[in-house]
Order: structure tokens, then sequence, then C-alpha cells
């Protein structure tokens, strides 16, 4: 149980109508999923609207919680499938190549990538703009999943957990995605 | 510089890692309208539930009149001396039966 929230109790109130209650849940499972969608839908994605609606699914499916696992676990599920559901919606998109980049991610990538110097901090946004146009190349799962890795070094057995995958399945997708995002950076690399 | 791709993606990575944070606090507003919004959902789902029950209700009820009709016709035709058929006949020509 997540130990900031009586889970049980907020239940009891929750079904008695309390909306001080639903206030309370809101803000404890916002942050966990504000992060998740932040990190598994691209930048310019309205993530507000998909916070709520996951919140909304969350409230619909308060019955089916067991209790088994802390509520942001369960939460974090739910939160992953809506986002995969959103990318799918979305077309995937042919991969990127030098000539398809705009200046600032030419700069970022000048900077970062051929030269290894750090870019400036500034460089933040430009260089998520980069890495989202590289993912977008590829399935939603894989680009989940290397972003659970990469990003939030995340270990096979959590992602298992979060994502319902056997390990071995992960250890597939690892194996199959990784030669296909090297290849992408490859071909960044390449000029026209 | 001779760095592999993997190197190079992990900078990527590294660089972009502000923008993957999440808000701590929900923004201004976000309370409220996702109160509005769950509290419609709820009443939506309450008169769904309630349009529900009046159907079955309704369905119950034409299903017992439609039952105490047949019953009622059966019964009376099992207190007629003649065959259903024969009756039929018999009320269409208005043949005075004794």
């Amino acid at each position: 149980m997540d130990q900031s929230l009586d889970v049980d109790g907020w239940l009891q109130r929750w079904k008695k109508g309390d909306e001080a209650a639903a206030e309370e849940l809101i803000r404890h499972l916002f942050p966990v999923i504000s992060k998740i969608v932040r990190t598994h839908l691209r930048r310019h994605d309205d993530e507000k609207d998909l916070v709520q609606e996951i919140l909304m699914k969350t409230f619909a499916k308060l019955h089916q919680y067991k209790g088994d696992a802390p509520i942001s676990h369960w939460v974090s599920r739910l939160a992953l499938t809506t986002c995969l559901d959103r990318l799918r919606a979305q077309r995937i998109r042919p991969e990127v190549r030098r000539a398809d980049l705009t200046p600032e991610d030419s700069d970022v990538f000048e900077a970062a990538w051929l030269t290894g110097s750090s870019p400036d901090a500034s460089h933040a946004i430009a260089a998520r703009d980069l890495v989202d146009k590289i993912l977008s190349a590829l399935s939603p799962e894989d680009r989940s999943l290397i972003l659970m890795v990469d990003l939030e070094g995340r270990s096979l057995q959590e992602i298992a957990e979060t994502t319902g995958w056997s390990i071995s399945k992960i250890k597939m997708r690892l194996f199959r995605v990784r030669p296909q995002l090297r290849q992408m950076i490859q071909k960044l690399e390449e000029r026209k | 510089m001779n760095r592999n791709n993997d190197e190079k993606w992990q900078d990527l990575l590294l660089l972009s890692t502000p923008t993957f944070a999440g808000e701590a606090t929900p923004p201004y507003g976000f309370i409220t309208s996702t109160l509005t919004r769950l509290r419609a959902e709820k009443r939506e789902r309450e008169e769904l539930e309630r349009i529900g029950w009046r159907a079955l209700l309704a369905s119950l009820a034409a299903l017992m009149v439609a039952a105490t009709v047949t019953l009622s016709v059966n019964f009376m035709d099992h207190r007629s001396d003649l065959e259903p058929g024969v009756r039929s006949l018999v009320q269409m020509e208005n043949i005075q039966v004794s």
C-alpha cells in the first residue's frame, strides 16, 4: 500500500460520495501519471488531456483494484497502456534523415553527437525533439521500452511488472530494436 | 571524436532528460475540471443505470401482461366444449349453439 494514502479508507469515503477523497487521490496520483505521460508521449502531444483521461479510467476501474500492489503501480500500468493506445492511434513516421532536421535540431546534433562536446543546457528541448523524431519511427511498444531502459534505467523485472510482458518478450524486443536504433542514428550522420 | 552510436544516443537522452520530468502538482484549474468531469460521468452512469432499470421493469410488465392474456385465453379454450377451430367457425358464421 502507498504509505501516504490509506487506500481502503479512501475507497470507503469515495463510495459514500466524498469529493474531498477524490481530490486527495487526484493530488496523490498526478505526479505519477504526469511523469509517465511526459516520458512516453511526444513533447507536443496534449498531456493535460491525457492525464485527465487516465484519471477518469482510474476512477471508473477502481473496483478492479485488489490492493495486492501499491495503487501507484496499478495506475502506472493503466497510464502506460493508455499512452500506448494513444501512440498507436498516431501514424508511425518514416525514419528521420539529416535533411529533415530543423536548424535547432542540427545544432544539437552537431554539438552533442559529432563533436562529443556537451551542448548548452538550453538545448534540452531541441534534444528532446530530436529524440522524439528518432523514436517516432519505432512502434509504440519499442519506443516505450527504449525509454524505460535507456532513460529511466529500469530493470527487466520492473518493466515486466509495469507492462505485463514476459522477460523473454522484453529481451527479444530489445534485441530487435537496438540495431534498428543504431541504424537510424547512422542515417542521421549521413549527410543527405 | 570517434564515439559509437550507442554513446551518442545516450548523450542525446542525457541532454534531453529535464524535458522528461513530470510535474509534482496539478496545474491551476486541473483538479476543478477533473472533478467536474468526474461528477458528469457519475451522473451519466447513474442515468444510464436508471434507464436500464426502467427498461427492464417495462419489459417484465409487458411479459406479465402477455403471459396473463395467453393463460386466460387458454383457460377459456379449455372451458369450451368445442374444438378451437370449430368454435371460430361457429363464431364466424354466427350459428346458434344450444
